[in-house]
Protein backbone atom coordinates (compact mmCIF):
# COMPACT_ATOMS: atom_id res chain seq x y z
CA UNK A 1 0.00 0.00 0.00
CA UNK A 2 2.91 2.67 0.85
CA UNK A 3 4.82 1.68 -1.78
CA UNK A 4 2.33 1.81 -4.37
CA UNK A 5 1.25 5.47 -3.05
CA UNK A 6 5.20 6.07 -3.11
CA UNK A 7 5.43 5.49 -6.75
CA UNK A 8 2.32 7.18 -7.37
CA UNK A 9 3.87 10.14 -5.82
CA UNK A 10 6.87 9.91 -8.47
CA UNK A 11 4.34 9.67 -11.44
CA UNK A 12 2.56 12.79 -9.90
CA UNK A 13 5.92 14.99 -9.45
CA UNK A 14 7.30 13.87 -12.97
CA UNK A 15 4.22 14.78 -14.21
CA UNK A 16 4.22 18.37 -12.80
CA UNK A 17 7.60 18.58 -14.15
CA UNK A 18 7.41 17.39 -17.27
CA UNK A 19 3.71 19.90 -18.22
CA UNK A 20 5.48 22.82 -16.70
CA UNK A 21 8.55 22.35 -18.86
CA UNK A 22 6.37 21.90 -21.78
CA UNK A 23 4.45 24.88 -21.07
CA UNK A 24 7.50 27.30 -20.62
CA UNK A 25 8.85 26.07 -24.10
CA UNK A 26 5.26 26.77 -25.52
CA UNK A 27 5.09 30.30 -24.21
CA UNK A 28 9.02 31.30 -25.17
CA UNK A 29 8.47 29.51 -29.04
CA UNK A 30 5.08 31.83 -28.93
CA UNK A 31 7.13 34.99 -27.65
CA UNK A 32 9.97 34.65 -30.52
CA UNK A 33 7.60 34.91 -33.06
CA UNK A 34 6.46 38.35 -31.31
CA UNK A 35 9.82 39.62 -30.46
CA UNK A 36 13.20 39.85 -31.75
CA UNK A 37 15.55 39.45 -28.77
CA UNK A 38 15.61 36.22 -26.52
CA UNK A 39 16.44 37.93 -23.16
CA UNK A 40 12.82 36.66 -21.94
CA UNK A 41 13.89 33.31 -21.99
CA UNK A 42 15.97 32.90 -19.22
CA UNK A 43 13.60 34.60 -17.06
CA UNK A 44 11.04 32.83 -18.49
CA UNK A 45 12.80 29.24 -17.35
CA UNK A 46 13.86 30.85 -13.91
CA UNK A 47 9.86 30.90 -13.42
CA UNK A 48 9.48 27.83 -14.72
CA UNK A 49 11.98 26.41 -11.92
CA UNK A 50 10.48 28.44 -9.33
CA UNK A 51 7.11 26.57 -10.07
CA UNK A 52 8.03 23.12 -10.71
CA UNK A 53 9.97 23.56 -6.81
CA UNK A 54 7.20 24.67 -4.97
CA UNK A 55 4.83 22.22 -6.67
CA UNK A 56 6.63 19.29 -6.51
CA UNK A 57 8.03 17.84 -3.33
CA UNK A 58 11.94 17.53 -1.86
CA UNK A 59 14.86 19.07 -3.79
CA UNK A 60 15.25 16.02 -6.50
CA UNK A 61 12.38 17.80 -9.34
CA UNK A 62 13.95 21.84 -9.01
CA UNK A 63 17.42 20.58 -9.47
CA UNK A 64 16.69 18.29 -12.73
CA UNK A 65 14.21 21.10 -13.99
CA UNK A 66 16.85 23.71 -13.94
CA UNK A 67 19.46 20.88 -15.66
CA UNK A 68 16.85 20.54 -17.99
CA UNK A 69 15.90 23.82 -18.55
CA UNK A 70 19.59 25.30 -19.20
CA UNK A 71 20.07 22.24 -21.57
CA UNK A 72 17.07 23.16 -23.11
CA UNK A 73 17.67 27.22 -23.49
CA UNK A 74 21.26 26.50 -24.56
CA UNK A 75 19.80 23.74 -27.36
CA UNK A 76 16.44 25.66 -28.63
CA UNK A 77 16.70 29.01 -27.76
CA UNK A 78 19.63 31.00 -27.77
CA UNK A 79 21.59 31.31 -30.91
CA UNK A 80 23.34 28.93 -33.03
CA UNK A 81 19.43 27.98 -32.23
CA UNK A 82 19.13 23.47 -31.83
CA UNK A 83 22.99 23.43 -31.53
CA UNK A 84 24.63 23.28 -28.37
CA UNK A 85 27.19 25.96 -28.02
CA UNK A 86 28.73 26.57 -24.05
CA UNK A 87 30.33 29.10 -24.98
CA UNK A 88 28.17 31.80 -24.99
CA UNK A 89 28.92 34.56 -22.69
CA UNK A 90 27.63 34.40 -18.84
CA UNK A 91 25.89 31.11 -19.32
CA UNK A 92 27.48 29.36 -16.51
CA UNK A 93 25.99 32.18 -14.52
CA UNK A 94 22.86 31.48 -16.14
CA UNK A 95 22.78 28.27 -15.60
CA UNK A 96 24.02 28.57 -11.21
CA UNK A 97 21.56 31.09 -11.09
CA UNK A 98 18.45 28.35 -11.91
CA UNK A 99 19.92 26.08 -10.06
CA UNK A 100 19.89 28.67 -6.80
CA UNK A 101 16.52 29.28 -7.01
CA UNK A 102 15.32 25.77 -7.79
CA UNK A 103 17.73 25.02 -4.25
CA UNK A 104 15.74 28.11 -2.40
CA UNK A 105 12.24 27.27 -3.60
CA UNK A 106 12.26 23.76 -2.66
CA UNK A 107 13.90 24.55 0.88
CA UNK A 108 11.18 27.01 1.59
CA UNK A 109 8.66 24.12 0.22
CA UNK A 110 9.81 21.56 2.12
CA UNK A 111 10.02 23.98 5.53
CA UNK A 112 6.29 24.68 4.78
CA UNK A 113 5.09 22.03 4.64
CA UNK A 114 7.14 20.70 7.70
CA UNK A 115 5.61 23.47 9.50
CA UNK A 116 1.87 22.45 7.69
CA UNK A 117 2.44 18.99 9.61
CA UNK A 118 3.40 20.66 13.01
CA UNK A 119 0.27 22.50 12.51
CA UNK A 120 -1.65 19.19 12.04
CA UNK A 121 0.21 17.31 14.53
CA UNK A 122 -0.52 20.06 17.66
CA UNK A 123 -4.44 20.24 16.53
CA UNK A 124 -4.86 16.25 16.22
CA UNK A 125 -2.72 16.27 19.46
CA UNK A 126 -4.93 19.14 21.02
CA UNK A 127 -8.30 16.82 19.61
CA UNK A 128 -6.59 13.85 21.39
CA UNK A 129 -6.30 16.17 24.88
CA UNK A 130 -9.95 17.12 24.85
CA UNK A 131 -10.97 13.24 24.50
CA UNK A 132 -8.94 12.09 26.74
CA UNK A 133 -10.06 14.79 29.52
CA UNK A 134 -13.84 14.07 29.08
CA UNK A 135 -13.55 10.55 29.00
CA UNK A 136 -11.55 10.81 32.23
CA UNK A 137 -14.34 12.63 33.68
CA UNK A 138 -16.93 10.34 32.03
CA UNK A 139 -14.90 7.20 34.26
CA UNK A 140 -14.18 8.69 37.28
CA UNK A 141 -17.64 9.63 38.28
CA UNK A 142 -19.27 6.28 37.89
CA UNK A 143 -15.97 4.66 39.58
CA UNK A 144 -16.30 6.81 42.75
CA UNK A 145 -19.77 5.55 43.04
CA UNK A 146 -19.06 1.79 42.31
CA UNK A 147 -16.06 1.85 44.70
CA UNK A 148 -18.50 3.88 46.62
CA UNK A 149 -21.43 1.34 47.05
CA UNK A 150 -19.30 -1.77 47.35
CA UNK A 151 -17.13 -0.37 50.57
CA UNK A 152 -20.74 0.41 51.99
CA UNK A 153 -21.99 -3.29 51.70
CA UNK A 154 -18.20 -4.47 52.77
CA UNK A 155 -18.23 -1.92 55.75
CA UNK A 156 -21.95 -1.90 57.02
CA UNK A 157 -22.91 -5.83 55.80
CA UNK A 158 -23.98 -6.23 59.37
CA UNK A 159 -26.38 -3.00 59.74
CA UNK A 160 -27.95 -2.52 56.23
CA UNK A 161 -31.21 -3.65 55.26
CA UNK A 162 -31.18 -6.72 52.44
CA UNK A 163 -33.50 -3.94 50.11
CA UNK A 164 -30.73 -1.27 51.03
CA UNK A 165 -27.84 -3.69 49.85
CA UNK A 166 -29.91 -4.68 46.61
CA UNK A 167 -30.25 -1.06 45.32
CA UNK A 168 -26.27 -0.72 46.34
CA UNK A 169 -25.39 -3.23 44.06
CA UNK A 170 -27.81 -2.15 41.34
CA UNK A 171 -26.16 0.84 41.27
CA UNK A 172 -22.50 -0.77 41.27
CA UNK A 173 -24.50 -3.04 38.16
CA UNK A 174 -25.70 0.48 36.24
CA UNK A 175 -22.68 2.21 36.77
CA UNK A 176 -20.66 -0.52 35.13
CA UNK A 177 -22.80 -0.91 32.37
CA UNK A 178 -21.75 2.89 32.07
CA UNK A 179 -18.69 2.18 31.89
CA UNK A 180 -18.70 -0.23 29.21
CA UNK A 181 -20.50 1.60 27.19
CA UNK A 182 -17.51 4.58 27.45
CA UNK A 183 -14.93 1.97 26.92
CA UNK A 184 -16.96 0.43 23.63
CA UNK A 185 -16.82 4.02 22.35
CA UNK A 186 -12.86 4.39 23.40
CA UNK A 187 -12.58 1.27 20.94
CA UNK A 188 -14.12 2.81 18.15
CA UNK A 189 -11.90 5.75 18.54
CA UNK A 190 -8.71 3.58 18.43
CA UNK A 191 -10.31 1.86 15.57
CA UNK A 192 -10.41 5.28 13.09
CA UNK A 193 -7.99 7.08 14.77
CA UNK A 194 -4.66 8.19 12.64
CA UNK A 195 -5.38 7.51 8.86
CA UNK A 196 -9.68 7.20 7.68
CA UNK A 197 -8.73 5.46 4.91
CA UNK A 198 -7.65 2.55 6.79
CA UNK A 199 -11.02 1.57 7.36
CA UNK A 200 -11.82 -2.25 6.23
CA UNK A 201 -15.29 -2.10 4.95
CA UNK A 202 -17.12 -5.21 4.30
CA UNK A 203 -20.77 -5.17 2.16
CA UNK A 204 -23.10 -5.52 4.64
CA UNK A 205 -26.88 -5.90 5.02
CA UNK A 206 -27.95 -2.76 6.62
CA UNK A 207 -30.96 -3.87 8.13
CA UNK A 208 -29.00 -7.14 10.17
CA UNK A 209 -26.78 -4.20 11.08
CA UNK A 210 -29.35 -2.06 12.16
CA UNK A 211 -31.56 -5.31 13.68
CA UNK A 212 -28.40 -6.39 15.57
CA UNK A 213 -27.52 -2.51 17.53
CA UNK A 214 -31.45 -2.74 18.49
CA UNK A 215 -30.47 -5.89 20.73
CA UNK A 216 -28.46 -4.66 21.74
CA UNK A 217 -30.16 -1.10 22.77
CA UNK A 218 -33.33 -3.05 24.13
CA UNK A 219 -30.59 -5.11 26.88
CA UNK A 220 -30.65 -1.94 28.59
CA UNK A 221 -33.58 -0.65 27.63
CA UNK A 222 -36.34 -3.22 27.08
CA UNK A 223 -39.06 -0.67 28.03
CA UNK A 224 -38.49 1.48 24.65
CA UNK A 225 -40.31 0.33 21.86
CA UNK A 226 -38.28 0.54 18.57
CA UNK A 227 -39.16 -0.07 14.97
CA UNK A 228 -36.97 -0.41 12.00
CA UNK A 229 -38.34 0.44 8.63
CA UNK A 230 -36.46 -1.18 5.26
CA UNK A 231 -37.32 -0.67 1.68
CA UNK A 232 -38.14 -4.39 -0.10
CA UNK A 233 -35.28 -4.12 -2.28
CA UNK A 234 -32.25 -5.72 -0.73
CA UNK A 235 -29.33 -3.98 -1.03
CA UNK A 236 -25.50 -4.03 0.12
CA UNK A 237 -23.24 -0.91 2.03
CA UNK A 238 -19.48 -1.35 2.67
CA UNK A 239 -19.13 -0.53 6.02
CA UNK A 240 -16.95 -1.60 9.27
CA UNK A 241 -19.97 -3.49 10.62
CA UNK A 242 -18.84 -2.86 14.26
CA UNK A 243 -18.51 0.75 14.24
CA UNK A 244 -22.08 1.55 12.37
CA UNK A 245 -23.61 -0.61 14.87
CA UNK A 246 -21.43 1.32 17.44
CA UNK A 247 -23.47 4.86 15.97
CA UNK A 248 -26.88 3.13 16.10
CA UNK A 249 -26.24 1.88 19.42
CA UNK A 250 -25.46 5.39 20.53
CA UNK A 251 -27.93 7.76 18.88
CA UNK A 252 -30.76 4.69 20.26
CA UNK A 253 -29.23 5.51 23.71
CA UNK A 254 -28.71 9.28 23.26
CA UNK A 255 -32.92 9.11 22.52
CA UNK A 256 -34.17 7.17 25.34
CA UNK A 257 -31.54 8.94 28.00
CA UNK A 258 -32.15 12.72 26.80
CA UNK A 259 -35.12 12.47 25.32
CA UNK A 260 -36.57 11.91 28.75
CA UNK A 261 -39.83 10.83 27.73
CA UNK A 262 -39.07 8.33 24.66
CA UNK A 263 -41.68 5.97 24.44
CA UNK A 264 -41.16 5.24 20.81
CA UNK A 265 -38.32 5.13 18.69
CA UNK A 266 -38.14 5.03 14.43
CA UNK A 267 -35.69 3.36 12.66
CA UNK A 268 -35.89 4.35 8.76
CA UNK A 269 -33.35 3.30 5.71
CA UNK A 270 -33.63 4.22 2.42
CA UNK A 271 -31.40 4.10 -0.40
CA UNK A 272 -31.21 8.17 -1.50
CA UNK A 273 -29.44 8.87 -4.68
CA UNK A 274 -26.22 7.21 -4.59
CA UNK A 275 -26.56 7.13 -0.60
CA UNK A 276 -28.20 5.64 1.90
CA UNK A 277 -29.93 7.36 4.45
CA UNK A 278 -30.86 6.29 8.11
CA UNK A 279 -33.13 8.26 10.24
CA UNK A 280 -33.39 7.89 13.92
CA UNK A 281 -36.83 9.37 15.48
CA UNK A 282 -38.39 9.69 18.76
CA UNK A 283 -41.14 10.90 20.72
CA UNK A 284 -39.28 12.54 23.71
CA UNK A 285 -38.88 16.08 24.46
CA UNK A 286 -36.32 16.80 21.87
CA UNK A 287 -32.95 18.40 21.37
CA UNK A 288 -32.40 21.99 23.53
CA UNK A 289 -31.93 24.85 20.76
CA UNK A 290 -28.66 25.88 21.95
CA UNK A 291 -27.10 22.69 22.17
CA UNK A 292 -28.25 21.43 18.26
CA UNK A 293 -25.07 23.61 16.92
CA UNK A 294 -22.00 21.94 18.96
CA UNK A 295 -23.87 18.76 19.80
CA UNK A 296 -21.31 16.14 17.44
CA UNK A 297 -18.22 18.25 18.91
CA UNK A 298 -17.66 16.22 22.06
CA UNK A 299 -17.58 19.20 24.64
CA UNK A 300 -21.25 19.01 26.00
CA UNK A 301 -20.25 19.79 29.36
CA UNK A 302 -20.09 23.60 28.94
CA UNK A 303 -23.87 23.77 27.33
CA UNK A 304 -25.48 21.02 29.63
CA UNK A 305 -24.79 22.19 32.69
CA UNK A 306 -28.41 20.85 34.37
CA UNK A 307 -27.70 17.44 33.39
CA UNK A 308 -24.40 17.16 34.37
CA UNK A 309 -25.28 16.45 37.87
CA UNK A 310 -25.11 12.98 36.91
CA UNK A 311 -21.62 13.80 35.83
CA UNK A 312 -22.02 12.15 32.19
CA UNK A 313 -22.82 13.12 29.12
CA UNK A 314 -23.37 11.42 25.80
CA UNK A 315 -20.86 14.35 24.23
CA UNK A 316 -18.36 11.85 23.19
CA UNK A 317 -20.99 9.35 22.06
CA UNK A 318 -21.83 11.78 19.74
CA UNK A 319 -18.63 12.77 18.30
CA UNK A 320 -17.51 9.41 18.01
CA UNK A 321 -20.48 8.74 16.21
CA UNK A 322 -19.77 11.78 13.98
CA UNK A 323 -15.69 10.45 13.28
CA UNK A 324 -17.22 7.07 12.85
CA UNK A 325 -19.72 8.07 9.89
CA UNK A 326 -17.16 10.77 8.22
CA UNK A 327 -14.60 8.17 8.05
CA UNK A 328 -16.76 6.55 6.23
CA UNK A 329 -17.11 9.33 4.01
CA UNK A 330 -20.79 10.57 4.89
CA UNK A 331 -22.40 12.84 7.08
CA UNK A 332 -24.52 13.48 10.14
CA UNK A 333 -26.71 15.85 11.33
CA UNK A 334 -29.74 16.59 14.11
CA UNK A 335 -32.84 18.62 14.20
CA UNK A 336 -36.32 18.61 16.44
CA UNK A 337 -39.53 17.86 14.31
CA UNK A 338 -42.43 19.36 14.35
CA UNK A 339 -44.82 17.44 15.66
CA UNK A 340 -42.12 17.02 18.61
CA UNK A 341 -39.24 14.56 19.48
CA UNK A 342 -35.75 14.72 17.76
CA UNK A 343 -34.61 13.68 14.94
CA UNK A 344 -30.60 12.49 14.07
CA UNK A 345 -29.88 11.33 10.39
CA UNK A 346 -27.01 10.44 8.62
CA UNK A 347 -25.86 9.30 5.52
CA UNK A 348 -23.40 6.37 4.00
CA UNK A 349 -22.30 6.09 0.47
CA UNK A 350 -23.75 3.15 -1.01
CA UNK A 351 -20.81 1.79 -3.01
CA UNK A 352 -20.64 0.89 -6.01
CA UNK A 353 -23.46 -1.85 -7.46
CA UNK B 1 -29.86 -36.64 44.63
CA UNK B 2 -29.89 -35.53 41.24
CA UNK B 3 -26.38 -35.49 39.32
CA UNK B 4 -24.85 -31.85 38.30
CA UNK B 5 -23.31 -31.07 34.96
CA UNK B 6 -20.11 -30.30 36.05
CA UNK B 7 -18.43 -27.51 34.39
CA UNK B 8 -14.81 -26.29 33.65
CA UNK B 9 -14.32 -22.61 33.50
CA UNK B 10 -10.90 -21.77 32.15
CA UNK B 11 -10.83 -17.42 33.12
CA UNK B 12 -7.67 -15.97 34.52
CA UNK B 13 -9.39 -13.13 35.50
CA UNK B 14 -10.11 -13.29 39.08
CA UNK B 15 -13.37 -11.37 39.76
CA UNK B 16 -14.83 -13.03 36.17
CA UNK B 17 -14.42 -15.87 37.61
CA UNK B 18 -15.58 -15.95 41.23
CA UNK B 19 -18.61 -13.81 39.84
CA UNK B 20 -18.52 -17.14 37.09
CA UNK B 21 -18.35 -19.09 40.38
CA UNK B 22 -21.34 -17.75 42.15
CA UNK B 23 -23.62 -17.77 38.97
CA UNK B 24 -23.17 -21.39 38.44
CA UNK B 25 -23.50 -22.24 41.49
CA UNK B 26 -26.55 -20.56 42.36
CA UNK B 27 -27.89 -22.35 39.11
CA UNK B 28 -26.90 -25.89 40.33
CA UNK B 29 -23.80 -26.72 38.67
CA UNK B 30 -20.85 -28.38 39.83
CA UNK B 31 -18.27 -25.63 38.91
CA UNK B 32 -14.36 -26.28 38.92
CA UNK B 33 -12.29 -23.36 38.12
CA UNK B 34 -8.64 -23.38 35.96
CA UNK B 35 -7.04 -19.80 35.36
CA UNK B 36 -3.94 -21.18 33.44
CA UNK B 37 -4.30 -23.54 30.28
CA UNK B 38 -2.05 -25.91 31.68
CA UNK B 39 -4.52 -26.71 34.87
CA UNK B 40 -7.29 -26.63 32.27
CA UNK B 41 -5.63 -29.72 30.44
CA UNK B 42 -4.71 -31.83 33.76
CA UNK B 43 -9.15 -31.09 34.66
CA UNK B 44 -10.21 -31.57 31.50
CA UNK B 45 -8.70 -35.26 31.33
CA UNK B 46 -8.92 -35.99 35.25
CA UNK B 47 -12.11 -34.28 35.99
CA UNK B 48 -14.20 -34.96 32.82
CA UNK B 49 -16.16 -31.99 32.83
CA UNK B 50 -19.79 -31.99 30.89
CA UNK B 51 -19.21 -28.26 29.46
CA UNK B 52 -16.13 -26.36 29.04
CA UNK B 53 -16.45 -22.18 29.05
CA UNK B 54 -13.34 -21.21 27.25
CA UNK B 55 -11.34 -17.59 27.77
CA UNK B 56 -9.35 -17.18 24.51
CA UNK B 57 -6.83 -14.98 26.34
CA UNK B 58 -4.93 -17.07 28.67
CA UNK B 59 -1.66 -15.86 30.22
CA UNK B 60 0.12 -18.87 29.17
CA UNK B 61 -1.05 -20.15 26.25
CA UNK B 62 -3.54 -19.46 23.42
CA UNK B 63 -7.23 -20.59 23.98
CA UNK B 64 -7.17 -22.07 20.70
CA UNK B 65 -4.47 -24.46 21.19
CA UNK B 66 -6.44 -26.05 24.77
CA UNK B 67 -9.90 -25.93 22.21
CA UNK B 68 -7.71 -27.53 18.93
CA UNK B 69 -6.04 -30.48 21.08
CA UNK B 70 -9.66 -31.26 23.49
CA UNK B 71 -10.85 -31.45 19.72
CA UNK B 72 -8.93 -34.18 18.61
CA UNK B 73 -10.48 -36.97 21.35
CA UNK B 74 -13.58 -35.19 22.46
CA UNK B 75 -16.73 -33.66 21.43
CA UNK B 76 -17.59 -32.44 24.99
CA UNK B 77 -19.32 -28.60 24.49
CA UNK B 78 -16.87 -25.85 24.72
CA UNK B 79 -17.95 -22.15 25.20
CA UNK B 80 -15.51 -19.99 24.20
CA UNK B 81 -15.14 -16.46 25.72
CA UNK B 82 -13.93 -13.44 24.02
CA UNK B 83 -13.56 -10.06 23.92
CA UNK B 84 -15.13 -7.56 21.45
CA UNK B 85 -12.14 -6.35 19.80
CA UNK B 86 -11.46 -9.84 18.74
CA UNK B 87 -14.33 -10.71 16.57
CA UNK B 88 -12.38 -12.49 13.72
CA UNK B 89 -11.42 -15.34 17.03
CA UNK B 90 -15.05 -15.86 17.42
CA UNK B 91 -15.48 -17.43 13.74
CA UNK B 92 -12.41 -19.38 13.96
CA UNK B 93 -12.82 -20.91 17.07
CA UNK B 94 -16.46 -21.72 15.75
CA UNK B 95 -14.81 -23.21 12.69
CA UNK B 96 -12.67 -25.37 15.04
CA UNK B 97 -14.94 -27.07 16.96
CA UNK B 98 -16.38 -24.88 19.33
CA UNK B 99 -19.86 -25.34 20.30
CA UNK B 100 -20.63 -21.48 21.00
CA UNK B 101 -19.38 -18.23 21.78
CA UNK B 102 -19.96 -15.35 24.18
CA UNK B 103 -18.57 -11.88 23.92
CA UNK B 104 -16.91 -9.70 27.35
CA UNK B 105 -18.88 -8.18 28.52
CA UNK B 106 -21.57 -10.54 28.59
CA UNK B 107 -25.25 -11.01 31.21
CA UNK B 108 -25.50 -14.04 33.70
CA UNK B 109 -28.83 -14.73 31.42
CA UNK B 110 -27.12 -14.71 28.39
CA UNK B 111 -24.33 -17.05 29.32
CA UNK B 112 -26.75 -19.50 31.06
CA UNK B 113 -29.52 -19.44 28.31
CA UNK B 114 -25.95 -20.66 26.05
CA UNK B 115 -24.40 -23.11 29.00
CA UNK B 116 -28.47 -24.82 28.48
CA UNK B 117 -27.94 -24.83 24.80
CA UNK B 118 -25.14 -26.49 24.20
CA UNK B 119 -25.85 -28.99 27.11
CA UNK B 120 -28.72 -30.12 25.67
CA UNK B 121 -27.25 -30.51 22.13
CA UNK B 122 -24.94 -32.93 23.22
CA UNK B 123 -27.57 -35.03 25.48
CA UNK B 124 -29.62 -35.29 22.07
CA UNK B 125 -26.74 -36.07 19.89
CA UNK B 126 -27.20 -32.90 17.70
CA UNK B 127 -23.68 -31.95 17.68
CA UNK B 128 -23.37 -35.31 15.42
CA UNK B 129 -23.68 -33.84 12.03
CA UNK B 130 -26.68 -34.61 9.65
CA UNK B 131 -29.14 -35.71 12.39
CA UNK B 132 -32.43 -34.90 11.92
CA UNK B 133 -33.08 -35.17 8.15
CA UNK B 134 -36.65 -36.21 8.69
CA UNK B 135 -39.63 -34.76 10.88
CA UNK B 136 -40.62 -31.19 11.42
CA UNK B 137 -39.08 -28.51 13.41
CA UNK B 138 -41.15 -26.18 14.97
CA UNK B 139 -41.21 -22.94 16.75
CA UNK B 140 -44.01 -21.28 17.40
CA UNK B 141 -46.00 -20.55 14.38
CA UNK B 142 -42.99 -22.00 12.67
CA UNK B 143 -42.77 -25.04 10.50
CA UNK B 144 -39.95 -27.06 8.61
CA UNK B 145 -41.13 -29.88 7.15
CA UNK B 146 -37.72 -31.76 6.19
CA UNK B 147 -39.86 -34.63 4.19
CA UNK B 148 -41.83 -31.90 2.33
CA UNK B 149 -39.30 -29.63 2.08
CA UNK B 150 -41.34 -27.05 2.94
CA UNK B 151 -41.42 -24.42 5.41
CA UNK B 152 -44.46 -22.88 6.85
CA UNK B 153 -45.48 -19.69 8.59
CA UNK B 154 -49.11 -19.40 10.35
CA UNK B 155 -49.89 -22.21 8.14
CA UNK B 156 -49.25 -20.93 4.80
CA UNK B 157 -46.42 -22.27 2.74
CA UNK B 158 -43.37 -19.37 2.77
CA UNK B 159 -43.04 -20.15 -0.64
CA UNK B 160 -38.92 -20.79 -0.32
CA UNK B 161 -36.51 -21.75 -3.32
CA UNK B 162 -34.46 -24.57 -3.63
CA UNK B 163 -31.52 -22.90 -2.08
CA UNK B 164 -33.32 -20.52 0.06
CA UNK B 165 -34.62 -23.89 2.00
CA UNK B 166 -31.60 -25.59 2.04
CA UNK B 167 -30.21 -22.41 4.18
CA UNK B 168 -33.30 -22.78 6.33
CA UNK B 169 -33.35 -26.13 7.05
CA UNK B 170 -29.37 -26.34 7.54
CA UNK B 171 -30.01 -23.75 10.45
CA UNK B 172 -33.02 -25.75 11.75
CA UNK B 173 -30.94 -28.22 12.46
CA UNK B 174 -28.52 -26.85 14.48
CA UNK B 175 -31.46 -24.31 16.17
CA UNK B 176 -29.84 -22.61 18.63
CA UNK B 177 -26.58 -22.63 17.64
CA UNK B 178 -24.53 -19.95 15.68
CA UNK B 179 -23.16 -21.22 12.31
CA UNK B 180 -20.88 -19.22 10.90
CA UNK B 181 -21.02 -17.62 7.09
CA UNK B 182 -18.30 -19.78 5.86
CA UNK B 183 -20.05 -22.99 7.46
CA UNK B 184 -23.08 -22.29 5.47
CA UNK B 185 -21.51 -21.51 2.38
CA UNK B 186 -20.04 -25.03 2.36
CA UNK B 187 -23.07 -26.67 2.91
CA UNK B 188 -25.00 -24.72 0.16
CA UNK B 189 -22.69 -24.22 -2.03
CA UNK B 190 -20.17 -26.52 -1.91
CA UNK B 191 -15.87 -26.09 -0.87
CA UNK B 192 -15.33 -24.53 -4.21
CA UNK B 193 -17.80 -21.74 -3.78
CA UNK B 194 -15.28 -18.07 -3.88
CA UNK B 195 -14.82 -16.96 -0.21
CA UNK B 196 -17.53 -13.90 -0.59
CA UNK B 197 -20.37 -14.64 1.57
CA UNK B 198 -22.45 -11.83 -0.34
CA UNK B 199 -24.78 -14.13 -1.82
CA UNK B 200 -25.83 -15.66 1.28
CA UNK B 201 -26.58 -12.30 2.77
CA UNK B 202 -28.81 -11.76 -0.16
CA UNK B 203 -30.00 -15.13 -0.01
CA UNK B 204 -31.38 -14.64 3.75
CA UNK B 205 -32.44 -10.83 3.17
CA UNK B 206 -35.03 -12.80 0.86
CA UNK B 207 -35.96 -15.62 3.32
CA UNK B 208 -36.76 -12.81 5.75
CA UNK B 209 -38.67 -11.43 3.60
CA UNK B 210 -40.83 -14.37 2.87
CA UNK B 211 -40.62 -15.70 6.70
CA UNK B 212 -40.15 -13.27 8.64
CA UNK B 213 -43.98 -10.56 10.08
CA UNK B 214 -40.79 -7.40 9.82
CA UNK B 215 -37.79 -8.78 7.96
CA UNK B 216 -35.35 -5.66 9.62
CA UNK B 217 -36.22 -7.64 13.07
CA UNK B 218 -36.96 -11.36 12.69
CA UNK B 219 -38.31 -13.52 14.69
CA UNK B 220 -36.38 -16.75 13.86
CA UNK B 221 -33.72 -16.30 12.27
CA UNK B 222 -31.19 -14.18 13.81
CA UNK B 223 -28.06 -12.83 12.93
CA UNK B 224 -24.56 -12.73 14.30
CA UNK B 225 -22.94 -9.72 13.20
CA UNK B 226 -19.71 -10.63 11.51
CA UNK B 227 -20.27 -14.44 12.37
CA UNK B 228 -23.15 -15.63 10.81
CA UNK B 229 -26.56 -17.03 11.92
CA UNK B 230 -28.44 -18.17 14.21
CA UNK B 231 -31.93 -20.06 14.54
CA UNK B 232 -34.32 -19.58 17.62
CA UNK B 233 -34.36 -23.11 19.48
CA UNK B 234 -37.38 -25.21 18.86
CA UNK B 235 -40.32 -25.77 21.35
Amino acid sequence: MKRKSKWADVGKNCFITIIILAAASAICFLLQRLVATDTHVPLIFVLTVLFISRLTSGYLYGIAASLLAVIFVNYVFTYPYFKFDFTITGYPLTFLTMLAVALCVSALTTQIKRQEQIRLDIEKEKMRGNLLRAISHDIRTPLTGIVGSASAIIDNHQVLSDERKLELTEDIRDEGQWLIRVVENLLSVTRINGNTTELTTNPELVEEIADSAVRKFKKRFPDVKVKIHIPAEVFLVPMDAVLIEQVIVNLLENSALHGKTTSVINIGIRKQEQTVLFEIEDDGIGIKSEILPVMFEGGLHAHDEEESDSGRNMGIGLSVCMSIVKAHGGNMKAENKKAGGAKVSFYLPAGKE
Amino acid sequence: MEVRDRILVIEDDKSIRNFLHAVLEANDYDVIMAHTGTEAYSLITSRCPDLVILDLGLPDMDGMKILKNVREWSSMPIVVVSARTHEKDKVTALDMGADDYITKPFGTSELLARIRTALRHTRTGASAPGLKESGTFVSGSFVIDFDKHRVFVEGKDAGLTQNEFKIVSLLGRYAGRVLTYDYIMKEIWGPHMKNDNQILRVNMANIRRKIEKNPAQPEYIFTEAGVGYRMIEGD
